[in-house]
């Protein structure tokens, strides 16, 4: 049994991690072949989870529903938004648009999925806001240093902090865009091609102690 | 006594501030107050110069892939440079791998080709929804056909005229990659660096920062950031849309936060030395 739930999966992930690997670097019509397989490969298994995680999320909220924990009215909207998108994408077989006009879907997308989606997003900004106010507290050099960048990039970044710019620091001769640039270019780019080649490395590593065996979390733990 | 009255400013009530952004969100979109444009930023010219350069029936490769929760900021960055791509006479394929797109992009084509004469299937074609990016992006170095043999509409897509001669990225004269999401990071990686293949970028303001390092070394041949990205490339094709309408309200908030901020140290300070 052991051999069936650890060696087996251990030796696919080798084998293929390997071939994947090493197709990257082969130019030849063979390795070409084999990335085309697993890419089509990887699109079954990508379905295949995501109606998984359908099965899951339908399941958690069902329960949530059926033992009224706190909150479980949510839960119902959870399905109602659900068939509310994916009724109409079956009878309009997945068109938004058709000779007479916009569809069921095209109208569930327009009038249901799109406001939603916008206000949960645009909500955002009042919290943002509200937080700045009560959050942004200068204690340090390092927040001073933060605070400064941050000004000068929401300054630079609307026509109206331009003017205000020019007609306060006109007489440096030197423009918020120049600043910008200047903060983009070497600060800001330093930063994040550190995290970057951080997060590379990270990931290379992580890869081959999965390839090898010694990464077995997503065995699972029995 | 002074200082517990400014202590009573850190205790306000959120909603106050929240009604505060609102009316100003609200005056400039009910009524625009039409702050002009000055500057034009390098990333945003180098992205339209590009475009721009491209010979008549240049196939470009649009991959639109943001929902409305980022709609303010993308939308009116993929119609402007659409527009600039129909006016220019490019062939213009469409792909997404985010499901809450297909219906923004379903928005643009109602209205916008029609305005350059531009027709489904001869001038453009939009590809269907697909998952798993980086499998495809990988697939259509090889064969295009081999993952989009149809079109949205069920036609087979090397039939189309808009497809002649197009089979793979060497056959496409460059990518523009308009998302919400790390899309744009998959496109430099998988196809712009391995097949030699120029990309555009249209991100949101808050992710612009962090494309800085793909511009210097010219990974990515262009940048739109944000609403103020939209506005510029507006500008630059000299037709005025979401972006410039929307740029007014963007300019009161973002004070609006920049006061704050320093409102509040302010009378931190204050309360400090008293």
């Amino acid at each position: 049994m052991k051999f069936i739930k650890k060696q087996i999966p251990l030796m696919i992930v080798l084998v293929v991690g390997v071939l994947t690997l090493a197709s990257y670097y082969v130019p030849h019509q063979r390795s070409v072949n084999f990335i085309e397989m697993m890419n089509k490969w990887e699109n079954i298994v990508a379905a295949f989870a995501f109606f998984l995680g359908l099965i899951s999320l339908f399941y958690t909220h069902y329960s949530k529903i059926s033992r009224k924990v706190d909150g479980w009215g949510y839960s119902i909207f959870v399905f109602v938004g659900f068939f509310a998108m994916v009724i109409p994408a079956i009878l309009c077989h997945g068109k938004q648009i058709d000779a007479a006009g916009k569809t069921a879907l095209g109208w569930s997308f327009s009038f249901i999925y799109n406001p939603l989606s916008a206000t949960m997003f645009a909500i955002l900004a009042f919290y943002i806001v509200s937080t700045a106010y009560r959050s942004f507290r200068i204690k340090s050099l390092q927040a001073l240093v933060l605070f400064v960048a941050a000004f000068i990039l929401i300054l630079g970044k609307v026509p109206l902090g331009q003017i205000i710019w020019d007609s306060v620091m006109g007489w440096t001769r030197t423009g918020i865009s120049d600043v910008i640039e200047w903060i983009m270019s070497y600060p800001a780019v330093a930063g994040k091609r550190g995290i970057m080649i951080g997060i590379a490395i990270g990931a290379v590593v992580t890869s081959f102690k999965i390839i090898f065996g010694i990464e077995k979390q997503y065995l699972g733990k029995d | 006594m002074l200082k517990e009255k400014l202590q009573k400013f850190f205790k306000i009530d959120r909603r106050w501030i929240f009604l505060l952004l609102a009316i100003i969100l609200f005056i400039p979109i009910v009524k625009p107050i039409g702050l002009p444009n000055k500057t034009i930023s390098k990333d945003t010219q180098n992205a339209y110069n590009f475009l721009d350069k491209l010979p008549a029936g240049s196939f470009v490769l649009f991959s639109l892939d943001y929902d409305p929760s980022t709609r303010p900021e993308l939308h009116p960055q993929a119609v402007a440079m659409l527009r600039h791509a129909f006016s220019k006479n490019l062939r213009v394929g469409v792909v997404t791998y985010l499901a809450g797109a297909t219906g923004l992009i379903g928005q643009i084509f109602e209205k916008i080709p029609a305005e350059y004469d531009k027709v489904n299937g001869r001038d453009y074609v939009i590809f269907p929804y697909m998952a798993n990016a980086v499998a495809v992006m990988t697939q259509m170095s090889s064969d295009l056909y081999g993952i989009y043999d149809k079109d949205q509409d069920g036609k087979d897509t090397r039939t189309l005229p808009v497809m002649q001669g197009i089979k793979t990225y060497k056959d496409m004269a460059l990518v523009v990659n308009i998302t919400g999401t790390s899309m744009l990071d998959y496109w430099v990686a998988y196809v712009g660096d391995k097949y030699k293949m120029p990309v555009i970028g249209g991100v949101t303001a808050i992710s612009q920062p962090g494309y800085g390092p793909y511009l210097q070394t010219g990974q990515l041949k262009g940048l739109l950031g944000g609403m103020k990205g939209a506005a510029e490339y507006e500008s630059l094709i000299k037709t005025p849309g979401k972006g410039t309408s929307g740029i007014d309200a963007l300019n009161l908030a973002h004070l609006l936060v920049l006061i704050l901020i320093l409102t509040s140290n302010i009378i931190l300070l204050v309360i400090r030395y008293l």
